[in-house]
């Protein structure tokens, strides 16, 4: 597929344009030909030539900034639309964002945006004295710098309970002030690296970091610049690093609606090592320091297992016989990866792609969480066709660039790292484990109640922020309204006196689980609206959620509510909810297609019995064991 | 090179760019071509300038009345050694 089959697919009005359109965007090299396929998206619109798939609501995008932001802001709405988010767009004026957030009658503020995307002046972030001042001068006025940005975005984002985006600062690339440069705060070279560092590491969870700082580098300080482009139309930046700014705002304001992957599953033969086991045996298989290659293929192992403590969840799928595919995990002293570091392990002759089915319903997640790395195309392609929610990584022809081409595809980033992330793979492997004394206790109750498990519920706490909001982004399967929350939207959840929001964590002998179910209710009248009910698959048929429930009557006569109202609404993925309102023992009171409304009076309410034991209850202290 | 070559060169890359054919003459100007916009033009330069290895002087493309005489400046901008 080229431009001009897309062009003829835009004449013919043939809705496979824009899954063409996304492929190309997703692969344009250059400036041009991603503002070519912008051009066209625009075409295809006013001809009316509408996409398969249903149109989500616009996101609402406020981009301000010292610079020209057209048309900068083109790429960011057409990336962002080919990906399935379009966005209503409002651009502040040239250099005006200063004034924009801090007057309170300013169109950015009427525009009422959910994502603010800020481009600050690199010519403010300057220190205005000599050289060779005071060190303790010239570093007060470089957290002054970090103050008035961070209190810009504090102010914008507490007049709009937006997220913001805002970029930090390329370093200068000219040789002036010479190898002396590295010597002061003053010269531009270490005042921007020091604004730089202090804003990241000071930014509070609503604040998102765009690193033009990194993609400069990434791309060559030199290639990033266009002076030319500043005096004729005040761009920020050269061309070429505008598809990289554009796609990295993309890429940040896609990460706050969309779940980062959960599976790695990898083929063995020439992924994880040189060769073939079943042919070469354990001795033949390229892998360790003795040669080259093989230190490649260790190299790429290392990579995996930092990702695994990173919180991915690792498998294998592969075209083996079992016993030869498990021999190096058990056997070479060279592996870096073991047996215990794979959630799942499949080494048969099924079709990989009946294999990842499996590999899901294991583990209780969607295929879409899944990404498959291999380096034979027919593998992948098999996979494409018959599992196409898996996301695939044809590796490239040479081992030592496995490590680049994971590292680049986007797809494990954490936004703000939780150490539950590191802990999962422990508690995946704990729940097979209790899934074999499940099979072996024949009663439920003796089982549950040899689990020995704790609960802790809390009320939405600031410290729970990040994980909160990652939880609500993600669950798919046990949630009865999939409503999505953003950081900023769960703070102001927390911090509204008409809602309760709390979470539960759980442990047992087993492990911790951490934390795993989110309730948000909402309070009108004598009514506590269940807003959200959300659990993680991980702890179904533990009682959790006749716990939570239980909680969530007890808050609400607290509040003196006399009945909750739960609603379900249905989506591909949450079928497993449709009569847990019913089996709760809510009452149906209304049915449509598109949603389930219940309810339960309180005044004759029982807590229901169940085998955890709640050290703590939302709203109280700590109770005394 | 000369103008008429510039031109034909030129015209590659405007049907790349536009959706409706546009035929280039001396003559044309922006103001003829609906789709030829500022966001457009931004984009145009930077593939003229790829194509024609050339490298504009801040200001110069916005004194260029029309197509003949963008073309005269790429010339001029070749020419240079």
């Amino acid at each position: 597929m080229d431009l001009n089959q897309l062009k003829a697919l835009l004449l013919h009005t043939d809705p496979g344009f824009w899954d063409h359109l996304k492929t190309l965007t997703r692969s344009a090299q250059d400036f041009e030909e991603l503002f070519l396929l912008s051009s066209l998206r625009k075409k295809a619109r006013a001809r009316k030539l509408v996409s398969l798939k249903p149109p989500r609501e616009k996101l609402r995008l406020a981009i301000l900034g010292g610079y020209s932001l057209y048309p900068l802001h083109e790429l960011i709405e057409h990336v962002c639309e080919v990906e399935g988010f379009p966005l209503e767009l409002w651009r502040g004026d040239y250099d005006n964002y200063i004034s924009e957030i801090m007057d309170d009658h300013s169109g950015l503020y009427s525009f009422a945006p959910d994502v603010v995307f800020m481009l600050p002046a690199e010519r403010r972030c300057i220190y205005a004295g000599k050289l060779t001042d005071a060190r303790e001068l010239q570093a007060a006025d470089a957290r002054r710098t970090v103050d008035s940005l961070l209190e810009l975005a504090r102010r914008a984002n507490e007049k709009t309970r937006a997220e913001i985006i805002l970029t930090n600062f390329m370093l200068p690339v000219r040789h002036d002030p010479g190898a002396f440069r590295s010597r002061t705060l003053g010269s531009d070279w270490t005042f921007r690296k020091w604004v730089n560092l202090e804003l990241g590491l000071s930014a509070p969870p609503y604040l998102h970091l765009c690193d033009l700082e990194f993609l400069a580098h990434r791309l060559g300080g030199l290639a990033a610049r266009d002076e030319r482009a500043w005096f004729e139309s005040k761009q920020p930046c050269s061309p070429a690093l505008m598809i990289e700014l554009a796609r990295e705002v993309a890429q940040l304001i896609l990460s706050l609606k969309r779940a980062p992957k959960k599976v790695l599953a990898l083929d063995l033969d020439n992924t994880l090592w040189g060769g073939v086991v079943a042919d070469d045996g354990l001795d033949g298989i390229e892998l360790g320091d003795t040669s080259p290659r093989g230190e490649a293929f260790k190299a790429f192992q290392k990579y995996l297992v930092s990702l695994k403590q990173r919180g991915v969840l690792l498998a294998v799928c592969s075209k083996n016989d079992l016993a030869r595919a498990a021999e190096p995990f058990e056997k070479h002293p060279d592996m870096v990866l073991k047996m215990e570091d794979m959630v799942s392990f499949k080494a048969n002759w099924e079709p990989k792609s009946e294999n990842l089915r499996a590999m899901a319903s294991e583990l209780n997640l969607g295929l879409d969480s899944f990404v498959f790395v291999d380096d034979n195309p027919a593998e992948i392609d098999i996979v494409r066709q018959f599992a196409p929610e898996v996301t695939t990584i044809l590796l490239g022809p040479d081992p030592a660039d496995y490590v680049a081409q994971l590292a680049d595809s986007r797809l494990f980033e954490p936004r703000n790292l939780t150490s539950e992330d590191a802990e999962r793979t422990s508690q995946y492997r704990a729940d097979s484990q209790r899934k074999t004394l499940e099979a072996s206790v024949t009663d439920m109750a003796s089982y549950l109640q040899s689990l020995e498990m704790e609960a802790v519920i809390s009320e939405f706490a600031p410290v729970d922020v990040p994980r909160l909001s990652q939880l609500i982004n993600k669950s798919n399967q046990f949630n009865l309204t999939t409503r999505r929350r953003s950081e900023a939207e769960v703070t102001a959840v927390m911090n509204d006196p008409e809602y309760a929001g709390y979470s539960m964590r759980l442990k047992d002998r087993f492990g911790d689980h951490g934390l795993i179910s989110i309730v948000i209710g909402r309070q009108a009248g004598e009514t506590m609206h269940l807003d959200t009910w959300l659990m993680s698959c991980r702890v179904l048929k533990r009682q959790v959620e006749e716990e939570v429930l239980n909680e969530a009557a007890r808050l609400a006569k607290a509040r003196g509510c006399t009945r909750l109202q739960g609603v379900y609404l249905p989506t591909p993925k949450n079928e497993m909810v449709r009569d847990f309102y019913g089996r709760m023992g809510f009452t149906l009171t209304t049915e449509s297609e598109t949603k389930r409304e219940f309810v339960l009076r309180l005044d004759n309410f029982q807590p229901l019995p169940t085998m955890i034991k709640v050290t703590r209850r939302a709203y109280e202290p700590l109770q005394q064991t | 090179m000369n103008q008429a070559e510039v031109i034909a060169k030129l015209q590659t890359i405007f049907d790349n760019l536009f959706l409706e054919p546009v035929a280039l003459t001396p003559s044309v100007s922006a103001k003829d071509v609906p789709e030829w916009d500022s966001l457009t033009h931004i984009s145009m330069m930077v593939s003229v300038e790829k194509a024609f290895n050339v490298r504009f002087r801040v200001g110069e493309v916005e004194n260029a009345k029309n197509v003949g005489e963008f073309a005269d400046l790429i010339i001029k901008r070749t020419m240079e050694p």
